[in-house]
């Protein structure tokens, strides 16, 4: 059996784990979605409608995503270093976690999408779809590069959270113009779009796989380091 | 300088020579600095079994991580071999994985043949008697069998210096007295074993002890 397939097995046998990452993303798509419009209004957005669900299922996915990875990143973190120094090396240690959460991600993602497309007609599923998978891999990115910096649960937890609220917040549809710094806003642009039954031009979607490669590859590389000897 | 050494010429398993290392705490406007290694030297010779013993905070496992190379040093030299084993104070398992796949995850990052690595496991396994438990996940064994894996997992490629941070917390007697016979085992067939423990009361199985006292490494 591979690492990245043994990993991947430590995770799904937290069964808890497994239905969080099914239930958020459906729950909040299904349930919460109908207020984002209201919300979007009062913070000087446009979100309305069929975009705001839309959204939302990207938002869910990269929550529990984001959570996960850091989780994933956090509580392995020392026996990760152990099986680094062993002979494994940091890099293939930091492929084979993060190869794990990916796969975890795509369970979310795929949770969510199917919430969206029961919710709504949605007018460009696979546009959708991807964009949504999109979000779960950046939030993945950003949970595993807390996860590997910081170990103590609820400082890093605190963080992921902190980060999705001023992305989320800062983001298309719930702000005027998004800042550069807000990492979702080209798979909210394509998500929105979608769910408005418009296409993405083809920029939105190079921005869209640089933002998300570069977010793993930040990942990998924050986590590589840390699992090297401490200063 | 870490890393393989010429201790097939010299019989040196590991030496550490004036190792400092010092750690920072608090803001910066209440920055201080705490020297905790401050010229700790020592050596092991293929075929030894050498005691570091210390007081509580004296830097014992700050030590044995600067040897491992989990923690950057400030200053100094340390040379080793390869082909290492190190088993932590606490064991740094996957409390989801089993203890089957702990084995196989390790024989892989020490690039054992599956024969070889199966062969080592199940040696390792009855020494240590706890064969019955390959297919339980970690959170499942009592904290004397975590322990008895982590052991394991150091040994199961034959290292040519083994280092152990208080080996038998959590063992009871017979296993205690099992992991002796293991230790001087090794010793008799060419490996390097130091020892790190707070309280070492088998002295007289040892070459030699040091204590660390004050950051340095005094001969008892």
């Amino acid at each position: 059996m591979s690492r990245t397939a043994v990993f991947a097995r430590e995770q799904l046998r937290a069964p808890f784990t497994l239905a969080l990452l099914i239930a958020i993303p459906a729950l909040f798509v299904i349930s919460a979605a109908g207020v984002l419009s209201d919300f979007a209004g009062a913070l000087g957005g446009s979100l309305a409608g069929d975009a705001s669900v839309a959204l939302s299922a990207g938002w869910a996915a990269a929550f529990i995503s984001g959570a996960l990875g850091f989780f994933q990143a956090a509580s392995s973190r020392d026996a990760d270093r152990r099986l680094a120094l062993a002979g494994l090396g940091a890099p293939r240690v930091a492929a084979s976690r993060i190869a794990a959460s990916v796969l975890l991600a795509v369970v979310a993602a795929t949770a969510a999408f199917v919430a969206l497309e029961l919710r709504i007609e949605v007018a460009h599923p696979l546009h959708a779809a991807v964009a949504v998978l999109a979000f779960a891999l950046l939030y993945l990115a950003v949970g595993v590069l807390v996860g590997s910096i910081i170990s103590a649960p609820l400082e890093g937890s605190l963080l992921v959270v902190f980060v999705f609220l001023l992305d989320a917040f800062a983001g298309p549809g719930m702000s005027g113009s998004p800042p550069p710094w807000a990492i979702s806003q080209h798979a909210a642009d394509i998500l929105i779009a979608a769910g408005l039954g418009t296409g993405s031009p083809a920029g939105d979607w190079v921005k869209l796989a640089l933002v998300t490669v570069g977010s793993l590859a930040a990942a990998f590389c924050v986590f590589v380091v840390s699992a090297r000897s401490r200063a | 300088m870490t890393g393989p050494t010429a201790s097939s010429a010299t019989g040196l398993a590991l030496a550490v020579a004036e190792v400092t290392k010092a750690f920072s705490s608090g803001p910066p406007w209440h920055h201080r600095r705490i020297a905790v290694l401050r010229g700790a030297s020592l050596e092991v010779r293929a075929g030894e079994l050498v005691g570091l013993v210390g007081e509580n905070g004296s830097g014992k496992s700050t030590l044995m991580q600067v040897i491992v190379g989990l923690l950057a040093r400030d200053g100094g030299k340390v040379e080793r071999p390869g082909r290492l084993g190190y088993c932590p104070q606490q064991p740094l398992l996957w409390g989801k994985l089993t203890v089957a796949e702990h084995f196989e995850l390790f024989a892989r990052a020490y690039r054992l043949d599956d024969e070889l690595a199966s062969d080592s496991r199940d040696g390792l396994l009855a020494e240590l008697r706890f064969t019955k438990y390959l297919g339980y996940r970690v959170e499942e064994l009592s904290g004397g069998t975590r322990q008895k894996l982590n052991l394991a997992l150091a040994l199961l490629h034959e290292p040519q210096l083994l280092l152990l941070d208080e080996p038998y917390s959590g063992f009871d007697w017979e296993t205690y007295l099992r992991f002796w016979e293991m230790a001087e085992r090794r010793r008799a067939d060419g490996m390097g074993i130091l020892i790190v423990s707070h309280l070492l009361a088998e002295r007289e199985r040892l070459t030699r002890i040091y204590e660390l006292r004050e950051g340095r490494c005094e001969l008892l």
